[in-house]
């Protein structure tokens, strides 16, 4: 029996989400956070979805968020011109850091101590941490608005994209270029992969891997629509992608095959990211919602439970009052619409205690 | 026809009153050691911990004692937007989300009754 995708909807921001970023895996799960237009970033459990808190106090759209590894700390770049830097677990902002225009992009390095910020004044900056008052070192050489900074090979190097159709490869000592790549159309978004020294970068319908250290191409894939942003399995064997026109793709990476695409957003993707442990992607859309997709439909995981056939017995427990249902044809199930919105399935058989229980 | 995977819930929303970050969640707990947590480890611990509390018992009760004699009294509210409004203090509700407040005096007029949200303030005096 085929099993259908059901994703999560997460909702509660009032914008387009524009960008979203996992933490690591922490003693305590993993962790969402999803930069919005409406200024508002939230933090979420990122196995299930739940709201954790919001960060408030940016007074513009907020274009850029990220997690350190351990989840402690959060940083965000917003239309107001600044960078924040949050204290994750008690939502407090820790600090402020000034820029001359829109900030769109913020990476923190491996041990958290330094903070990578890019955007519309076509600079790159490194702050350090432990010492915010201190100028920020610069990096300049971009002549458009840059879209995203990543750190990568061990942050001795960094990566950035930047509207003049370039994405380059500079050393953090020197400051200086070491490599760069040129395209004919903006790159919509970057993805860096340090297990296998991976580059995922999407522009117009093309998803494109590259090797990060040497910026040798890889492979480059096309999608049916233009994408704005894909990510690729920490396993390295599918990759999934979304963009204009609304829907998912996931691909398999060894064969470039297109193997699945999903509809639920009611407006363009604009990021999509595989969890830590790949169990799952969560993609944010202009609809304002993030949705959480699983990547082996039908596995109990997080809020997904596994049912097989035959056994129906406690998936939902009677609290709600049955509002409708429906016989599902061909194998007779009943699909019963419950109060709290709990779809749930019943085999005949089992159905007069499970109604007693609920009536 | 395929079977749609079941939920066991759907994921939890924002609280509309509050910004998160749940205090009594086990992270809190575990990674904010300064702040009061249920279970205290050391002898030490619990003499801070009893510090703490007293200071903040302390401060509560006079912020409470503040709002028992601000009770009709004529209390200049200064707000954002530079907003500056006088009003004569009915009561608070048991959050301090609101006060309510009688012969609002305003730009466009006096207003018999009204209820002030306490986030839009942001410092109010009275002669005690």
């Amino acid at each position: 029996m085929a099993m259908r995708q059901t994703p999560l909807t997460c909702s509660g921001h009032t914008r387009p989400v524009v960008d979203l970023a996992f933490s690591g895996i922490t003693p305590y799960g993993y962790f969402l956070i999803s930069a919005c237009k409406d200024g508002k970033p939230m933090l979420r459990q990122g196995d299930t979805g739940d709201w954790i808190g919001t960060f408030l106090g940016h007074k513009g759209a907020v274009w850029g968020a990220t997690l350190n590894n351990e989840a402690t700390k959060a940083a965000t770049a917003a239309a107001d011109f600044t960078a924040k830097v949050w204290d994750a677990v008690t939502g407090d902002e820790v600090l402020t850091l000034a820029h001359k225009h829109i900030v769109k992009s913020v990476n923190f390095t491996q041990d958290s101590s330094c903070l990578l910020t890019g955007g519309n004044d076509k600079i790159i900056r490194i702050y350090d941490l432990n010492k915010p008052e201190a100028e920020p070192q610069e990096i300049t050489g971009h002549t458009s608005a840059i879209k995203k900074a990543l750190w990568c090979n061990n942050d001795t190097q960094i990566l950035s994209a930047a509207d003049d159709k370039t994405v380059r490869l500079w050393d953090r000592n020197s400051t200086e270029v070491v490599k760069q790549l040129s395209f004919d159309m903006s790159v919509s978004s970057m993805e860096y992969i340090p297990d296998g020294e991976v580059l995922v970068i999407t522009y117009g319908k093309t998803i494109a891997f590259y090797n990060a250290l040497s910026l040798d191409m890889i492979k480059t894939v096309d999608a049916p629509a233009s994408i704005h942003s894909a990510s690729l399995h920490p396993d390295k064997d599918f990759f999934v992608a979304g963009g204009d026109d609304f829907k998912l793709y996931k691909f398999d990476y060894g064969t470039k095959e297109e193997l699945e695409s999903y509809k639920g957003h009611f407006g363009p993707v604009h990021c999509v990211r595989f969890s830590p442990d790949g169990e799952l992607y969560a993609s944010g859309s202009e609809d304002g919602t993030l949705r959480l997709w699983q990547t082996a439909v039908g596995k109990t995981y997080g809020l997904w439970k596994c049912v097989l056939p035959g056994e129906f017995s406690s998936i939902w427990h009677g609290i709600g009052k049955v509002l409708t249902g429906a016989w599902f044809p061909p194998d007779v199930m009943l699909g019963i619409h419950a109060k709290e919105f709990n779809l749930g399935f019943i085999s005949p058989e089992n159905l007069v205690s499970h109604v007693l229980r609920v009536l | 026809m395929s079977t749609l995977v079941t939920l066991l819930r759907l994921p939890r929303g924002p609280d509309p009153n509050g910004r998160g970050f749940d205090p009594n969640s086990t992270r809190f707990v575990a990674l904010c050691p300064t702040t009061i947590s249920a279970s205290t480890e050391t002898w030490t611990d619990s003499v801070e911990v009893g510090e703490e509390q007293r200071a903040r018992s302390a401060l509560r009760e006079s912020f409470l004692r503040t709002l028992i004699a601000m009770t009709n009294k004529q209390v200049q509210f200064h707000m954002y937007e530079r907003v500056e409004v006088e009003a004569r203090f009915g009561a608070s509700d048991i959050d301090v989300l609101n006060f309510q407040v009688s012969e609002l005096q305003t730009p466009i007029g006096v207003q018999k009754e009204a209820l002030l949200r306490c986030q839009d303030v942001i410092s109010y005096s009275f002669d005690l």
